[in-house]
């Protein structure tokens, strides 16, 4: 099986615990004959690397370096990412099973390749917007939630890592709850769980590549 | 065909340019499928003169701003577009994209599909605003540097626009081409009373001076108020401003406070088929404009074979041959635009001798028939170099 994730953070990058935790998650799945191509953010490192883990990492800049406001800057980042996904894409000769995208960021790109090239994505939620920023009503914090809505809506899988974001899930977007999978991060089934998810999303594909 | 605005929805001159051009460029046998903006009351898909046309639900997300509205739309017109080209197999040979407004969805496309993105730049955010003062300003500067370094080509539609693009992104020449905008003669065929309409608008001894376009400081309204005391001293004429803008106010109070009311009048927007008989009826049009990458409205007003004044500014001055197809006058200068206006009113043998020059050089040089024809061979030479590149 051969992946993309897409996360806005991953070492040196360090914003929230996100980083570590799609870190570790990379290393185990290539451990377990995964092969894992991470899209990420970095301020000054760019392009293409092999981790020491045998992770293989695209670092994008935003081609548009000032900016109003977060929404905007992630809004031009995404079609880097779907630069650096395309790259990936095309280099295995168009034989991409899944993307995993984490949080919000970049959902548009998930999006668009996914109705691109057919490639299906699970979206994996560390947060909400609605936890991030009670009583988040104004106009910017809506755009943040319609782009959740939007990942929510397109995602074949939806991965939250306890019951009670679950329920806020169902709660808040109104996600038929047998789309959500929860997984123990820290248990011993989770690199299992996380293939069984995966291969399901794919639509069945071999869980080893 | 990537733009956000097509008709029925209209904003500026991108509108109607992105008509003709998918018009004709249909009927040179290119494909054109054009994804746009939707509009209330327009449906989501027709084919209008063999186009294709879709439109995206473009309001779909809540938005703090217009800049922000402008890259969630281009998300989901990206969406959009992708879905439909899946569905025609990615029988897509290229995209094109015009202006800033479209350019995230023209980039993301390109990479997604791997395939050569040409950009029409209409105007820039540099020009528009007369340097770089916001934040928001510099951003989509930004955006638009972006999307001119991504492309394939850049074209532009006067010689004016090839230099100022270049020197505004730092473009290399052989990236840019000059194809003009085009206007369609046949608007103005049919024949009507011709003193019966210019009766709803001036006494039959005004003569009717023309202005179309937005009231914003670009354009230049401003010099054409401050000219119109200049002129009235010399001739008896009616000034009929058609648009609107965020000048209106202050140039309403400035005519009030001259005490020119009755031959200042602010139409605000009009619809089509009235202004197409105005711009005939008219005895003189004016484009008095600072900044101006092309000045469609000049042309139209060629078209409609009324004599044209116009600041010797941008695109402007190369429509416009002096003394031979319209008056040019010096950009922001009253006086000089006062000149200009009162020597095409005093002289009717020639106001006719430029109306006729012009009608002419429209013909020759502005055929959308021959843009058409220009823009599909730059099709063609991108499609020559990508089948060479490793993308193929």
């Amino acid at each position: 099986m051969r992946i993309i994730i897409f996360s806005w953070e991953y070492p040196p990058r360090v914003v929230g615990q996100l980083s570590g935790y799609v870190s570790v998650l990379s290393t185990e799945l290539v451990n377990n004959k995964v092969e894992v191509n991470v899209v990420t953010y970095d301020d000054s490192l760019r392009g293409l690397a092999t981790e020491p883990s045998g992770v293989k990492t695209f670092r994008v800049n935003n081609p548009v370096k000032t900016h109003i406001g977060v929404l905007t800057w992630v809004l031009t980042l995404n079609q880097e990412v779907e630069r650096a996904a395309a790259n990936f894409y095309y280099d295995a000769k168009k034989q991409i099973d899944l993307i995993d995208v984490f949080d919000w960021h970049f959902v548009p790109a998930a999006v668009t390749l996914k109705n691109a090239i057919g490639v299906p994505f699970v979206f994996s939620v560390e947060s909400l917007e609605d936890h991030r920023s009670p009583n988040a009503s104004t106009s910017y914090n809506l755009a943040i939630k319609s782009i959740e809505w939007l990942a929510f809506f397109e995602a074949e899988k939806i991965v939250v890592k306890s019951e009670w974001m679950k329920d806020e899930v169902t709660r808040i977007y109104n996600v038929p709850s047998d789309k959500i999978c929860v997984i123990t991060p820290d248990g011993e089934s989770w690199i299992p769980d996380m293939l069984q998810i995966y291969s399901s999303a794919a639509g069945g594909r071999k869980l080893e590549a | 065909m990537l733009s956000w605005e097509y008709p029925p929805r209209v904003i500026g001159g991108i509108s109607p340019h992105i008509y003709f051009l998918s018009k004709h460029l249909v009927q040179q046998d290119v494909k054109v499928y054009v994804v746009t903006c939707d509009f209330p009351g327009a449906p989501a898909h027709e084919v209008i003169d063999g186009v294709e046309v879709y439109r995206i639900d473009s309001y779909k997300n809540p938005s703090p701003d217009f800049a922000t509205w402008v890259y969630l739309m281009n998300m989901n017109m990206q969406k959009e577009t992708a879905v439909l080209t899946r569905k025609i197999a990615d029988k897509v040979d290229v995209f094109h994209a015009h202006d800033w407004l479209v350019a995230n969805a023209g980039i993301g496309l390109k990479h997604v599909f791997r395939k050569p993105l040409l950009v029409t730049m209409h105007s820039t955010e540099m020009g528009r605003r007369d340097g770089l003062h916001t934040t928001t300003e510099k951003m989509i500067h930004e955006t638009e540097a972006w999307l001119t370094y991504e492309a394939w080509k850049v074209i532009c539609c006067s010689d004016y626009m090839v230099g100022h693009v270049r020197y505004v992104y730092g473009l290399p020449i052989d990236k840019l081409v000059m194809v003009p905008n085009g206007v369609n003669i046949h608007n103005y065929d049919g024949d009507y009373d011709r003193d019966a309409f210019r009766r709803k608008f001036a006494l039959p001894e005004e003569k009717i001076v023309l202005y179309v376009g937005r009231l914003v400081y670009e354009k230049g309204i401003h010099v054409l108020i401050n000219a119109v005391p200049k002129i009235l001293n010399k001739v008896n004429a009616k000034f009929i401003i058609v648009g609107s803008g965020y000048m209106k106010e202050q140039l309403l109070n400035i005519v009030r406070s001259m005490g020119l009311e009755h031959k200042v009048l602010f139409e605000g927007f009009m619809d089509e088929a009235t202004l197409l008989r105005l711009q005939q009826a008219a005895d003189v049009a004016v484009v008095p404009s600072l900044f101006e990458p092309f000045g469609i409205v000049a042309l139209e007003a060629m078209a409609a074979q009324s004599p044209i004044v116009v600041s010797d500014t941008g695109g402007l001055s190369e429509i416009v041959e002096h003394d031979v197809t319209g008056v040019k006058v010096y950009p922001n200068n009253p006086d000089s635009l006062a000149w200009g206006i009162t020597k095409v009113l005093q002289d009717d043998g020639f106001a006719n001798f430029i109306r006729q020059n012009a009608y002419r050089r429209v013909q020759e040089k502005y055929d959308w028939e021959k843009i058409a024809i220009q823009t599909k061979r730059i099709y063609e030479g991108v499609l020559g170099e990508y089948s060479k590149s490793f993308w193929a």
